[in-house]
């Protein structure tokens, strides 16, 4: 069991200290039952921060943004920030400091095992409630949730509203940390990794292209997915429209003729586009957070995209993201003896 | 005068209008306007739905609307093709007070100043019959605070109240007279009781604990005044700046303009306008490389200052309607409610 | 391009693929050269686009050929061990084989799209490459998934 007393207590310490310029953890919102992101960077404020299976986020994200903003800062403040991360944010940590996006000693991992629970998916949660509204979320042993809602509490089972992905976890601990609160559970009882992937493999050709099809048509090409993600850092990705620059002499040609991977319109053969490219750019570096899948205001299952190459990557190169930033990126070394014979 | 139409008539309704017909449905997971398969008069339509993710705003303003279609031939003018659209009849079912609400204040963007063809061609054709909320659907629900109600009118040609095993259809507009005409003796005349359930369940629903941030009055000038505070800074700092609040807001309108090249010698394309948003790094980014809205923290106080400012300056009412969208989609929980109330506050 | 692919005759109603191959400037593209001044027959339907190494091309490249109306897509670099490069061709055995992967999972026939290792010298091996390739995707008709509808 993590509590929170102690996580706080070790936040405030960083701070007084002034050992971190910010901790990046978790409070509660107004929007909902689901924590929401806190930058706290006042020791008196570490008594909002938050630990509950609601703690949804990946904040790895705004280590990035951190970064990003402080490149344009005159006299940035170059202390460590720390951070709250899961077993899998952790693992978001790593990636991001294989691709030197910081370095190790610019960040310190508060790491929280999830143990044999995880998050849980709002989703589920509402179904589960039948409708009822739930107003706060706590562990219940090992396998259950105890809810709040209106009228009162009522018993969930784990299994029944835990987000998908931590139902697969292969890492409720965090790899990487300087502090880690809760244990260490070798086995979860859950479904083994990649049992969903295993059931859309399945499907013939034919019904996989209708499966795919049906969701990249109802894409509303909104990006949180792209947002979301950690490793989405681009400043400029390939389906912004602003990689052409204009001047004067500019001809209508020019800008017509401009090279436009992907036009805006969110029309089935466009959003194919976008969800290929971003899954095949993840390829070697999606941790498996999830939350691109769960930020999809119209439920697209994109993580199964990125659980496929994260798949393939595994069984033909041996390779899993974010266990050792030391390592070369998947797309960036090779084997002598990768897989050949698909080739003429 | 009102009627009531028994809730298993309701496919057979649809299938009487001379119209496509849409009403929510759960398809992937999702509540969202689906077409009414024709014969589905079984009861195959029921509005039992919370509110849908997407709104109905596509209907007039769909998220890709062809403008016209070029084609040049080398060393000539380009020759232009007008694709003015020409729909066929749409009925809405099912819309909810709020996104009721929004159909005027988007009529107010495409009409007068300028009149937006496109828009006004299949606005033209839509009609919205409307479902009172005799509970809010969702807990980010805030209509009361934004001037509308649980049973709100405003935007609707149709307006039904569920009364269990029936519902309450009162027509708002000529439109909607000619719908329920159009059902025949589906419909029966309502009697006095029906008529007094009906208005007690409106102001049951209007009695009903939602969100607010206070006076609405009090936000204009609010966020006039806080133009230039820090606080929109931390209030969106954890914004990821996706097109989530605006994509699904019933009033957000923004759109871009691109040509779409599909063939060179001749050159020949299609102009096409799609939806865009404040949100996004790419919206005010300047040829010049320069944005002048390069914080998340600039572009929160766009979005709600467009709705809560600018919109009541240039139009005379706010633009937001309180579906509550915008906050329970948004991955990190920010809130349109909780700014206006420290703005207001400040 | 110096070859001469076999003519075939235009008639709209024969389904003709139209295949973009991305050829290494330093053996592929060099052997389709080959191909063409020692007069063998092949069919015409690979548009070539010279690269400077397999390892160049991105995927988004692939992507977007057949988005812009692609039947196949051919991707042909250095036999492992002749980079020019030394690395280049391995990297691109990786990238191509993740792409053929997830295309293949979304339900785009696995044939559309094909790597292979053609050597400057191999001017026979080039033209039998698309021969097969131009093959395999006659049977298949045109390409219609990822193709832009317009
Ligand atoms: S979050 Fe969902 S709707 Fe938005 S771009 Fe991603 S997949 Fe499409
Ligand atoms: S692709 Fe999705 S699951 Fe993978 S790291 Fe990014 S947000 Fe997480
Ligand atoms: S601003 Fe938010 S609450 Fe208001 S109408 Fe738009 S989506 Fe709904
Ligand atoms: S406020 Fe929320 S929904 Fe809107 S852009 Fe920011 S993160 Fe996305």
């Amino acid at each position: 069991m993590v509590d929170i007393v102690n996580i706080r207590a070790h936040a405030k310490d960083l701070l007084e200290k002034g050992t971190v310029k910010m901790v990046l953890g978790y409070q509660r919102g107004t929007a909902g039952v689901l924590a929401e992101p806190a930058f706290i960077t006042d020791a008196g404020q570490a008594d909002h921060l938050v630990w509950d299976p609601t703690c949804v986020q990946n904040l790895a994200l705004y280590l990035v943004n951190e970064k990003k903003a402080q490149s344009h800062q005159r006299d940035p403040d170059t202390r460590p920030i720390a951070i709250i991360a899961k077993g899998c944010d952790s693992r978001a940590v790593a990636v991001l400091l294989q691709e030197r996006h910081f370095e190790r000693k610019d960040v310190h991992v508060i790491g929280v095992s999830c143990g044999t629970l995880g998050v849980v998916d709002k989703n589920k949660l509402s179904k589960a409630l039948n409708g009822r509204v739930a107003t706060k979320v706590e562990p219940h042993g090992t396998d259950s949730f105890k809810v709040t809602t209106a009228e009162g509490f009522v018993d969930v089972a784990a299994a029944d509203v835990l987000a998908d992905r931590c139902l697969e976890c292969a890492c409720a601990y965090p790899a990487m940390h300087d502090v880690v609160f809760g244990e260490k559970h070798e086995d979860r009882g859950y479904p083994a990794r990649f049992t969903a992937l295993g059931q859309l493999e399945a499907k013939s050709e034919d019904e996989r292209w209708a499966y795919w099809e049906g969701h990249f048509n109802r894409c509303l090409r909104c990006y949180a997915c792209r947002s979301v993600c950690p490793m989405c850092y681009c400043p400029e990705c390939v389906v912004d429209s602003i990689e052409l620059m204009v001047d004067p002499t500019t001809s209508a040609d020019e800008k017509a003729n401009r090279i436009k991977w992907i036009e805006r319109s969110a029309v089935a053969s466009e959003n194919s586009m976008y969800h290929l490219v971003r899954a095949i750019h993840l390829a070697g570096r999606c941790i498996d957070c999830a939350e691109c899948e769960r930020v999809c205001p119209v439920d697209i299952p994109i993580r199964m995209l990125n659980n496929k190459l994260e798949k393939e990557a595994k069984d033909m190169f041996g390779y899993e993201p974010g266990l050792d930033p030391e390592l070369p990126s998947l797309v960036a070394s090779f084997r002598d003896d990768d897989p050949n014979s698909f080739i003429r | 005068m009102s009627s009531i139409l028994k809730k298993t008539d309701l496919g057979a309704w649809a299938a009487a209008l001379e119209a496509e017909v849409f009403a929510p449905a759960l398809a992937d997971g999702v509540w969202a306007y689906q077409p009414v398969a024709p014969g589905a008069n079984d009861g195959g339509v029921a509005l039992t739905h919370p509110n849908t993710a997407r709104p109905p705003k596509n209907f007039a303003f769909p998220q890709r609307e062809v403008l016209y279609t070029f084609e040049q031939l080398k060393g000539q003018a380009p020759k232009l093709t007008e694709t003015l659209p020409n729909p066929a009849p749409v009925v809405v079912m099912g819309v909810r007070p709020c996104d009721g609400r929004g159909a005027p204040r988007n009529d107010m963007v495409f009409t007068g100043a300028f009149d937006d063809p496109y828009y006004q061609s299949r606005r033209a054709k839509t009609a919205y019959v409307g479902l009172a909320c005799n509970t809010p659907p969702s807990p980010n629900c805030f209509c009361k605070a934004v001037g509308g109600s649980p049973s709100s009118k405003e935007g609707l040609d149709v307006q039904l109240t569920d009364l269990g095993d029936r519902y309450h259809v009162v027509a708002v507009t000529p439109r909607g007279e000619e719908l329920i005409e159009a059902g025949g003796k589906l419909f029966a005349e309502a009697g006095a009781a029906d008529e007094k359930e009906s208005q007690r369940l409106h102001s049951e629903a209007a009695k009903c604990e939602q969100r607010t941030f206070g006076d609405l009055a009090a936000a204009a000038p609010a966020l006039k005044k806080n133009f230039d505070s820090e606080m929109w800074q931390s209030l969106a700092k954890a914004c990821i700046g996706c097109g989530i609040c605006t994509f699904l807001c019933p009033t957000c309108h923004c759109f871009d303009i691109s040509d779409e090249v599909t063939g060179q010698s001749p050159m020949r394309g299609e102009r096409v306008r799609t939806w865009d948003n404040c949100q996004f790094p790419d919206f005010t980014m300047h040829s010049s490389g320069h944005n002048p809205r390069e914080t998340l923290g600039a572009r929160l106080r766009q979005r709600v200052n467009h709705k809560f400012l600018y919109f009541v300056e240039n139009n005379g009412t706010q633009q937001c309607t309180g579906c509550g969208r915008c906050i329970s989609f948004c991955p990190v929980g920010i809130d349109i409610v909780a700014v206006l109330d420290r703005m207001i506050q400040a | 391009m110096a070859s001469t692919p076999t003519q075939t005759p235009k008639d709209p109603s024969v389904f003709e693929p139209r295949i973009v191959a991305f050829l290494c400037k330093w053996c592929s593209s060099a052997g389709s050269d080959l191909a063409g001044v020692s007069r063998m027959q092949y069919p015409s339907n690979a548009v070539p686009i010279t690269v400077m190494c397999s390892g160049s091309v991105s995927p988004v490249y692939i992507l977007s050929a057949f988005n812009k109306g692609a039947d196949g897509v051919l991707v042909s670099g250095c036999h492992p061990g002749d980079c020019h490069y030394l690395k280049g061709n391995y990297f691109a055995r990786r990238k191509i084989f993740l792409v053929q992967k997830l295309l293949s999972f979304i339900g785009i026939e696995k044939d559309r799209f094909r790597m292979s290792w053609v050597s400057a010298a191999e001017g026979a091996k080039f033209a039998q490459v698309v021969e097969e390739f131009v093959r395999d995707i006659r049977t298949l008709g045109p390409q219609r998934k990822l193709k832009a509808k317009r």
